[in-house]
């Protein structure tokens, strides 16, 4: 493991921490962290700060490289950053701003159940959903589609799933972006990976995806939360999983492709991996056209694994999935970058908003935010860890005001995997779930060590600066009761 | 000789050796390590040919690495012995080994991605040396 970092971080207030442009000549804005005093000492211990200062040499970035409380080290961009380009003052678009992992994201699926019905049936439905979901590395799906399809289905998104009765036309308006990045263009994604996501779309990956079951344990905005139709016990379906091999293959097609591409620009990079092309150049409009597609994939996936879901609740509970309410609350994205209107130094501008774990907190009022949500904000899903919780909140006007309309994406990791794997040697950690009340089954022995609770931060601390510095408000907080992993 | 380190959310391979060729085929190794609990269940059964192009040392074992990890997820193919020749301008490798058998190869890591973040080769006093991080 690298050093502590051992740079400056000036106290901005209780929740924010900046990294001056003064620290270093390449830098061209400041670096800013929303963490409290108790994160920020964590977040010290790698070199995630030197990342997000890193980020702030980019060509055309607007405000300041910003970094979430979830942060973590990460390759070239660190996990939990955001960072706005503008392409009139030559911004650049960075694959590595996005991640392998595009449109990497979460949805909350919402039942009519509460949890005293689901308990004694608990461990039948986590079987049942075990075995229909295919997870973990090299597992196909059930669904397999030609490379003509692959391609139609990442230029239509989950509309060409559900026109064929996987899903309801209703899911779209409750999914980012409707569930179709407009301008994607399938045909610049490669032959190489459409054919890698040719029988992996409704497949849940391994790493840190997963499928909960959860159970409402706290509700804090109860206007909120009824406008999102939740209340206290009710059980929900977390899915969390991204554009699988098809969108991995995106982003290496693209570092690949713009090797040469930062000094053809006249562009010098602190790290290989933030490699990045002038977002309205060739190069760059090539990438993001692929990665519109790849996002689009992404959003079929969660959908058909969604339904995978809803299926095996309907055979557990003997009726139709429409009967047991399974009503998609939201999807959002949390590597991505969009091109969004903000404001800023008093002008609107349109700018690339790389997201590379966070996630969109629209505030209420905003016209992309769905008009079922329009007066609360947009639900903004925050996955925790499988023993404590995960998180819905809304997103609130700071997100505008400060981080390009962005908020937190998780806990954050605070132990590698290795070390994970180190303290789970010699435990059960399955039977240390149950006995905390959750069931719990992975495709691979090590998924459950490194992914074991211990591995991230508390997701509360999270989401507790999120809600001080007013990127998002805490809307309820689930705790999950099953798991299947990769 | 390699060995898989640690990095905070993903994993990092790294491997010595007395010469380039041995560095690549013991990169390729780890790789497996890394995707395959067990590698030594991964029989050397058929050989192919790889070949890859580069003069550029770094790119040229990412590129190597990157097109065992495709064979692996869209071909469902692991491999458990590998011959390198490295040059100048490129490297031609014969690779050994069989499709995936979920019965045999208990898998351990999801590999997304090899990444470039801190892609290195090499010499060292004893021959070369190198390390990649790769996306989990």
């Amino acid at each position: 493991m690298k050093g502590a970092y051992a740079g400056p971080l000036e106290r901005v207030d209780s929740c924010c921490y900046r990294i001056p442009k003064s620290y270093r000549p390449d830098m061209r804005v400041d670096g800013l962290i929303f963490a409290n005093e108790t994160l920020l000492e964590s977040i010290k211990k790698d070199q995630a700060p030197d990342q997000v200062a890193n980020v702030a040499t980019l060509p055309g970035i607007q405000g300041a490289s910003l970094a979430m409380p979830d942060i973590h080290w990460g390759y070239g961009f660190c996990i939990g950053g955001v960072c706005a380009t503008d392409p009139a003052e030559g911004g650049v678009i960075s694959p590595g701003g996005v991640g392998y992992d595009i449109n990497c994201g979460v949805r909350l699926v919402k039942t009519n159940l509460f949890w005293d019905e689901v308990k004694p049936h608990v461990r039948s439905l986590v079987k049942g959903l075990f075995h229909t979901i295919p997870a973990g590395a090299g597992r196909g799906g059930r669904y397999k589609f030609d490379p003509v399809e692959t391609r139609r289905l990442m230029g239509e998104g989950p509309r060409f799933v559900i026109d064929r009765d996987l899903g309801v036309p209703r899911d779209l308006a409750h999914t980012e972006a409707n569930g179709r990045i407009t301008d994607g263009d399938p045909h610049e994604v490669s032959d190489f990976a459409v054919k890698r996501g040719a029988e992996q779309c409704g497949t849940l990956g391994s790493g840190n995806h997963f499928l909960e079951v959860q159970v409402v344990d706290s509700v804090f905005d109860a206007d909120t939360a009824k406008a999102f139709g939740l209340e206290l016990n009710q059980v929900c379906v977390m899915i969390h999983s991204g554009s699988r091999g098809l969108g991995y293959q995106v982003c290496d097609d693209a570092l690949a492709a713009f090797r040469g591409v930062p000094a053809k620009y006249g562009i010098t990079l602190p790290d290989r991996q933030l490699a990045c092309a002038p977002a309205d150049s060739p190069e760059g409009k090539k990438y993001i056209a692929a990665m519109r597609a790849a996002a689009n994939y992404g959003f079929c996936n969660r959908q058909l694994l969604m339904q995978q879901a809803r299926e095996v609740f309907a055979t557990e509970f003997g009726r139709k999935w429409e009967d047991l309410g399974m009503e998609l609350l939201y999807d959002v994205a949390h590597n991505i970058a969009k091109l969004e209107e903000h404001v800023v130094d008093g002008k609107k501008k349109k700018v690339w908003v790389h997201r590379k774990g966070a996630t969109r907190a629209f505030p209420a009022g905003h016209p992309e935010v769905p008009e079922a949500f329009r007066a609360v904000g947009q639900p903004v899903i925050i996955p925790g860890d499988m023993g404590r919780a995960s998180w819905v909140l809304a997103g609130s006007a700071g997100s505008m005001a400060r981080t390009f309309g962005s908020t937190c994406h998780g806990a954050g990791r605070a132990m590698s995997r290795t070390a994970a794997k180190m303290q789970a040697t010699g435990r059960k950690i399955e039977k240390e779930l149950e006995a905390k009340g959750v069931i719990a089954m992975a495709s691979s022995r090590m998924g459950l060590a490194e992914e074991q609770p211990a591995a991230y931060k508390n997701v509360d601390h999270v989401v507790d600066v999120v809600h001080e510095a007013n990127l998002s408000r805490k809307v309820a907080r689930m705790r999950p009761v099953g798991v299947i992993k990769g | 000789m390699y060995e898989l380190f640690e990095h905070t959310a993903d994993l990092g391979l790294r491997a010595t050796a007395p010469d380039l060729d041995t560095l690549f085929a013991e990169m390729a190794q780890c790789l497996f390590t890394a995707i395959v609990e067990a590698p030594a269940t991964i029989r050397s059964e058929r050989p192919e040919t790889v070949e890859v192009a580069g003069a550029d040392r770094e790119y040229l074992l990412f590129d190597w690495l990157k097109h065992l990890l495709y064979k692996f997820d869209a071909e469902h193919q692991v491999y458990g012995r590998f011959e390198v020749k490295v040059r100048d301008d490129g490297l031609t490798a014969t690779v050994w080994g069989e499709p995936l058998d979920p019965a045999r190869h208990l898998l351990n890591h999801e590999v997304k991605a090899i990444t470039y973040h801190e892609l290195k080769v090499e010499p060292t006093a004893g021959g070369w040396a190198a390390e990649v991080i790769v996306d989990i």
